[in-house]
């Protein structure tokens, strides 16, 4: 039975770009942010309208952008570069400032090749590449600081806490009610498939908040009236899969699209388009640099080299989303030249490896001229699952 | 099999060249003249065939400007890298991966020996002898495929993986700026973590970013991470580490800088190109005392080589191998450069390079507290600055160096560079008029590839 608060967002979504210009017009400011660590919670309680610039799927804007970064870019870069030169996405044309964070360097990069062809105005967050280093946050902290200064001159108002506070509280519901959301996806007999919450954490991203908030209350008050006690567990006909690696912003749906076309469930995600950037997000002090640094406490984005193996949170809180999904395989996706997951892509097969989970890496760009070649590759690791679930099924009978 | 058509110097410069003087070492060893002269006509042709071939176009061949003792010398701290190397850290000095382009003050201070990219591959290098060029060529394109298998294809700088987790080469810690130069260095000094040797110490040398220079916090957590550095490797040597220290070796290296200026300056200004571009490079170079993993021997080179070259200047005469007006191209970009054999061949010569030159020519002050200093001189590089600071600086370089036209060129896998390749070559055609042109460069074997060489070539006669 389809989930009715979806049709309306998927219609909020048509009409958001007009409702954001008419808004401008009356003076409102928005802000499109992209990166890791951006503490979005300080752009909304200034007064400013948060947009997330994730796109992709466009290999000719990945073209386009290449020629005016380089074809050495990741693609993700190279088409937010290409859609800023061609202006027609209708969030782009509705952003006044831009905020990056400098997480991945090349975000960093493309920060600057925007603010240089395109005339943005552009902030930049200083990310510590020694992230869990006393130092390194007490730096951040500082760049908080600085962020918020940048952010209300360009607002004309100072920060006030209170709105800070109203705004953590906002965004600490969104999480909240996203993660009750995600667990009915992965559930036995689920009401809404991985896809459609992947979609619905992606609207946050460009709706009004409070909005999104009440229509995420919505959509989980229709979930549990549809299924009062979801129970994550295997069952014998899935081959349950779960994404890890590279961010799929939206546009891209590719590699989502041949999962499930070969018959591959996916009930979990550790991308920063998914759910992870919502988890663990602890704030614990109302300030930019108590909110900025509970963004820099979550599981780290794979752009922030960790030097031991052993203490990886990031690969931690992967098994972790593993177990709690019950996943029987991990696609780890990476997408040409993002360094911070290509780099890491044997060394996460090793490790899942000891782990006895099977991995399958799948490293593509936008282009769809390896559409066959990674449906024949998936299908054949979907039925491995399958075939691998179903002995096992066998012998516990 | 080694190639035995080598290169030989002639017999008759012997005497002129062991009246020159010894280098000093850090030690307080010294080899002189005529040490150079045994080595480098005796051993080194038995124990590294390669660098004598006589394949007019590879990268790896011996100067052929006989009369520059430096590029003698040079050559020869180059050739014994794995001697020398080896010997200071039976001797108790730990060695240092860094990234190339950074200072090396704080590691020498602390009593270690910082060795960059290539001072690395030549210390492995130095460890198969009797290898003739194509053999040699082969050993090394063999390793670098271990650490794309290890850590990624699209890798370009891969922070020594393949000779420290799969050569057994002994570096006691891997410990680079992470600064924008170069993406790939902090996840190469992450990829250690899963190699089999545990025993190598890792760090990030974490490089704020933005404005950095003109942030007091930026540069106070940058000089907190010079103080972690240094405290690492004084454990490694088993010394405390003073500010003292720090400042004598901020002003041992930044008479090395000074010197490096004044000898770029001296080569830019005069008619003839005094040297050819493998040894004006070499001698700039030397100035950051980071290519020999011996600061001392360094500067001892460079300070005879000066001389030289004033010389040289004074009296018109003109680099061996040089037409008399090259077309002056300075070279932006990643860490590579184009084949200088070729250039030259071509009728043109390579006046400078942003690359290295950046941290060469930023000078460190040297009153109050060295890790504040240190850490402001290394945040304002020209080279990690905004496009139009950076262009600004460039400017500056393309004028000094009455330079015709500028080459960026970039490494394969290279993600920042490349990235502001375009931008920094508009705002230089914008700002000068300066022609420019932007290549990629594959890994290549001894040679670079005719398609690269044909474009600068083209790149050339245009100008």
């Amino acid at each position: 039975m389809p989930i009715k608060t979806l049709e309306v967002i998927r219609k909020r979504l048509e009409d958001r770009p007009a409702e954001l210009n008419k808004l401008r017009e009356n003076g409102q400011k928005v802000v499109g942010w992209t990166g890791y660590n951006v503490p979005e919670e300080i752009i909304h309680a200034l007064g400013f309208i948060p947009i997330r610039i994730a796109i992709g799927g466009d290999d000719r804007l990945v073209e386009v952008g290449g020629r005016y970064a380089s074809s050495k870019n990741c693609v993700f870069i190279r088409e937010i570069v290409g859609a800023f030169s061609e202006n027609e996405d209708p969030y782009i044309q509705q952003t006044d400032i831009l905020a990056f964070d400098a997480t991945c360097l090349q975000n960093f990069r493309a920060a600057e090749v925007i603010e240089y062809y395109f005339k943005k105005d552009v902030i930049v967050l200083g990310v510590p590449r020694n992230f869990y280093w006393e130092e390194g946050k007490e730096y951040f902290g500082k760049e908080a600081d600085e962020f918020t200064r940048l952010l209300e001159e360009r607002a004309g108002v100072s920060l006030d806490l209170t709105k800070l506070g109203e705004s953590v509280a906002l965004y600490n519901d969104i999480r909240k009610t996203l993660k009750s959301i995600y667990s009915f996806q992965a559930a036995k007999d689920n009401v809404i498939s991985w896809v459609e919450v992947f979609d619905l954490i992606q609207a946050g991203d460009l709706l009004d908040k409070k909005e999104y908030l009440a229509l995420l209350h919505q959509t989980l008050a229709e979930l549990q009236a549809l299924q009062h006690n979801p129970v994550i567990e295997v069952d014998g006909n899935d081959a349950r899969i779960f994404i890890s690696g590279s961010l799929i912003p939206r546009g891209d749906r590719k590699l989502i699209n041949i999962i499930t076309s070969v018959g591959g469930r996916i009930v979990g995600d550790d991308i920063w388009t998914g759910i992870l950037p919502h988890l663990d997000l602890d704030i614990k002090e109302i300030s930019p640099a108590g909110v900025a640094l509970a963004y820099l406490n979550r599981t780290p984005h794979a752009a922030l080299p960790y030097l031991d193996l052993e203490s990886d949170r990031r690969l931690k809180k992967l098994h972790e989303l593993l177990a709690e999904f019950k996943a029987q395989g991990v696609i780890y996706h990476t997408l040409r030249y993002c360094d911070p997951f290509t780099f890491k892509a044997k060394e996460t097969k090793d490790v899942l490896a000891k782990s006895a989970i099977p991995v399958l890496e799948i490293h593509t760009e936008y282009a769809g001229s390896d559409y066959e070649a990674l449906r024949t590759r998936l299908e054949a690791f979907v039925e491995m699952i399958k075939i691998k679930a179903e002995s096992a099924a066998e012998v516990t009978v | 099999m080694a190639n035995t058509d080598l290169y030989e110097y002639p017999p008759e410069l012997r005497e002129e060249f062991e009246a020159t003087e010894a280098i000093q070492f850090r030690d307080g060893s010294s080899a002189t003249a005529a040490d150079v002269w045994h080595f480098m006509t005796e051993i080194a042709p038995k124990r590294y065939p390669f660098a004598y071939t006589q394949k007019k176009y590879a990268g790896v061949r011996l100067s052929r400007d006989i009369h520059l003792p430096s590029a003698i010398k040079n050559h020869y701290l180059l050739l014994t890298m794995n001697d020398r190397i080896t010997k200071s850290r039976e001797n108790g000095a730990p060695v240092i991966f860094v990234q190339g382009g950074q200072s090396v003050d704080p590691y020498y201070a602390a009593g270690g020996i910082a060795l960059r990219p290539a001072s690395v591959g030549l210390w492995a290098r130095g460890r198969h002898e009797g290898l003739g060029l194509n053999e040699e060529v082969v050993r090394q394109h063999k390793q670098k495929e271990k650490a794309y298998h290890a850590i990624s294809f699209e890798a370009c700088q891969t922070a020594g993986y393949e000779n420290i987790q799969e050569g057994g080469l002994p570096i006691d810690m891997v410990a680079p700026f992470t600064c924008l130069r170069c993406s790939d260095i902090s996840y190469g000094v992450e990829a250690h973590r899963h190699g089999p040797n545990k025993a190598v110490k890792l760090m990030n040398i974490d490089y704020p970013m933005r404005h950095q220079a003109d942030k007091k916090w930026a540069v106070e957590y940058f000089a907190q991470n010079l103080r972690r550095l240094t405290n690492e490797i004084g454990k490694l040597a088993g010394r405390d580490v003073t500010d003292d220290d720090l400042s004598k070796e901020i002003r041992l290296h930044n008479e090395g800088r000074r010197l490096a200026i004044e000898t770029a300056e001296l080569w830019w200004s005069a008619d003839l190109p005094p040297t050819n571009g493998v040894d004006r490079r070499s001698l700039y170079q030397m100035g950051g005392m980071e290519v020999h993993g011996d600061p001392s021997a360094s500067l001892t080179v460079l300070r005879e080589s000066h001389a030289y070259i004033k010389e040289r200047v004074k009296k018109g005469i003109k680099a061996e191998g040089v037409v008399d007006k090259p077309i002056r191209l300075f070279v932006c970009g990643s860490c590579v450069f184009p084949n200088d054999f070729r250039i030259e061949e071509a009728g043109a010569i390579i006046v400078g390079q942003d690359n290295h030159w950046s941290d060469i020519s930023t000078l460190v002050e040297e009153d109050g507290d060295p890790y504040q200093n240190l850490a402001h001189a290394i945040l304002s590089y020209p080279y990690e600055q905004s496009v139009e600071l950076r262009a600004a600086w460039t400017i500056e370089q393309l004028k000094k160096s009455r330079a015709d036209g500028v080459l960026f060129l970039y490494q394969w896998g290279c993600n920042t560079q490349s990235a502001i390749a375009r931008m920094l070559c508009d705002t230089i055609k914008r700002d000068t008029g300066i022609p420019t042109m932007i290549i990629e460069q594959h890994e290549g074997g001894s040679e670079q590839s005719e398609q690269l060489l044909n474009r600068v070539n083209a790149f050339i006669e245009m100008l």
